[in-house]
């Protein structure tokens, strides 16, 4: 899988690793015995320090949602499931409250943002569908 | 284990200004640590007295257990260093400047040498004086790494050099965290370099400590609190508070720095001041920075 980080965020790196991994998970990217890239590899594609991204992955680890194998690598075994829905719900909010305030500055009512919404989603199923 | 262990160190130059004014942390094995704070906060000053290059007017010094002072030898065998200012002999050519410190460390390794070489593509029969500053730090970097060393102290390594030499630096050192797993300590302004290369920070103010944290801490238990003019609270009653690192008074709120996570220190400005209207927030290192070094007054 692909990982983006952003450094100068107030989210930690090794916690944007993380999210990114629980967010492939529960959205079906990431399934049980998927191999993630190396802890060596991903340091040196996202040049961070491994230090950072090895304490990512114990912390998943510790979560139970990846295992690494001495030899063979780090594997996914967790199904969906294990995330908490509740969760990666909670995570939208902020994205959402400054959505809404957006819109409210410039006059957008809810009806129109879910209206583009609705949009943005169709446009997402037609290029899903494209592709595969 | 200690690598590096620096106990209340004290510098001063003529005029009795006091340059550092009792500095005092450990770095662990393996640790990367960033030494940040602004221009004469301290930082070169600091890393010259771990050389052995300057020394302490009060306060040790160790590495690896060791006064580089006494033993310069044993010291500089083990440890690599780059510096902003590095002086490489300007009439040599590369090959030879390598081959003197091939001659100077046992422990030199030619994989190591030869993939830098291929990497930064460091044209071998130039003669220093004829590199681009870019160049020339390429090739300090590799005389200091070739060997191995248990310790990289490192000063501004990337100042003045472009974007993509810069980040060339970086993966650089990454890559050599990922072989040989060295102990690192660098400073440097650019905070997002810092963030991606270290795990723990030293921020120097005004020759001291200001914060030793972990990365993760700093965006956990640190927050900026803008406390609104109108409410009529005066400067120094924030700063009075004794989680507070940092104040400034600007135009649009009074800012301080809380060693807190947000919550808390909005708990905290109300429970002690009785200030309900404060904006608490994380924090990201860039702007702890500039809160905290910049302008005081």
């Amino acid at each position: 899988m692909h990982f983006v980080i952003v450094p100068g965020s107030d989210l930690p790196i090794y916690r944007q690793i993380m999210r990114q991994v629980t967010d492939a998970l529960s959205g079906g990217r990431l399934r049980p015995g998927d191999k993630l890239t190396s802890q060596r590899e991903l340091a040196e594609q996202l040049v961070v320090s491994p230090l950072t991204v090895k304490k990512a992955y114990d912390e998943l680890e510790r979560e139970g949602l990846i295992t690494t194998e001495r030899g063979r690598g780090t594997f996914v075994t967790a199904e969906a499931s294990a995330v908490d829905p509740r969760e990666q719900r909670e995570r939208l909010r902020p994205m959402v409250r400054q959505l809404l305030s957006r819109a409210r500055l410039s006059g957008v009512t809810v009806d129109v943002l879910a209206e583009l919404l609705n949009e943005e989603e169709q446009h997402w199923n037609t290029e899903r569908d494209r592709q595969s | 284990m200690n690598v590096v262990a620096f106990q209340n160190i004290h510098r001063s130059y003529h005029r009795g200004t006091h340059v550092l004014d009792g500095v005092t942390f450990d770095v662990e094995k393996g640790r990367v640590v960033g030494l940040v704070g602004k221009n004469g906060a301290g930082k070169t000053t600091l890393l010259r007295i771990a050389m052995g290059m300057l020394e302490a007017q009060r306060g040790t010094v160790r590495l690896f257990g060791l006064d580089p002072r006494r033993e310069p030898m044993e010291v500089k065998r083990r440890v690599g260093f780059v510096s902003e200012d590095q002086i490489l002999p300007p009439f040599m050519k590369v090959s030879q400047v390598l081959d003197l410190h091939r001659g100077l460390f046992p422990t030199w390794d030619e994989g190591i040498t030869r993939d830098l070489i291929d990497r930064f593509g460091i044209p071998l029969r130039t003669k220093i004086r004829a590199l681009s500053k870019g160049q020339a730090r390429q090739v300090a970097l590799l005389c200091a790494v070739a060997h191995k060393p248990e310790l990289l102290l490192l000063d501004e390594p990337a100042a003045g050099l472009d974007p993509a030499a810069r980040r060339e630096f970086l993966e650089t050192s990454i890559q050599l965290l990922n072989r040989t797993g060295s102990t690192i300590l660098f400073s440097s302004h650019y905070m997002t370099d810092v963030e991606r290369l270290a795990d723990r920070i030293v921020m120097l103010h005004e020759g001291r400590v200001l914060i030793e944290a972990e990365l993760d801490e700093l965006h956990d238990q640190y927050s900026l609190a803008l406390v609104p003019h109108n409410g009529g609270t005066s400067r120094a009653e924030v700063d009075s508070l004794e989680s507070c690192l940092g104040i400034r008074d600007r135009s649009d709120a009074l800012h301080a720095v809380f060693n807190l996570e947000p919550d808390s220190a909005a708990r905290l400005l109300e429970t002690e001041l009785g200030i309900t209207g404060s904006l608490c927030r994380r924090i990201a290192l860039e702007d702890m920075f500039v809160e905290l070094a910049g302008g005081q007054q």
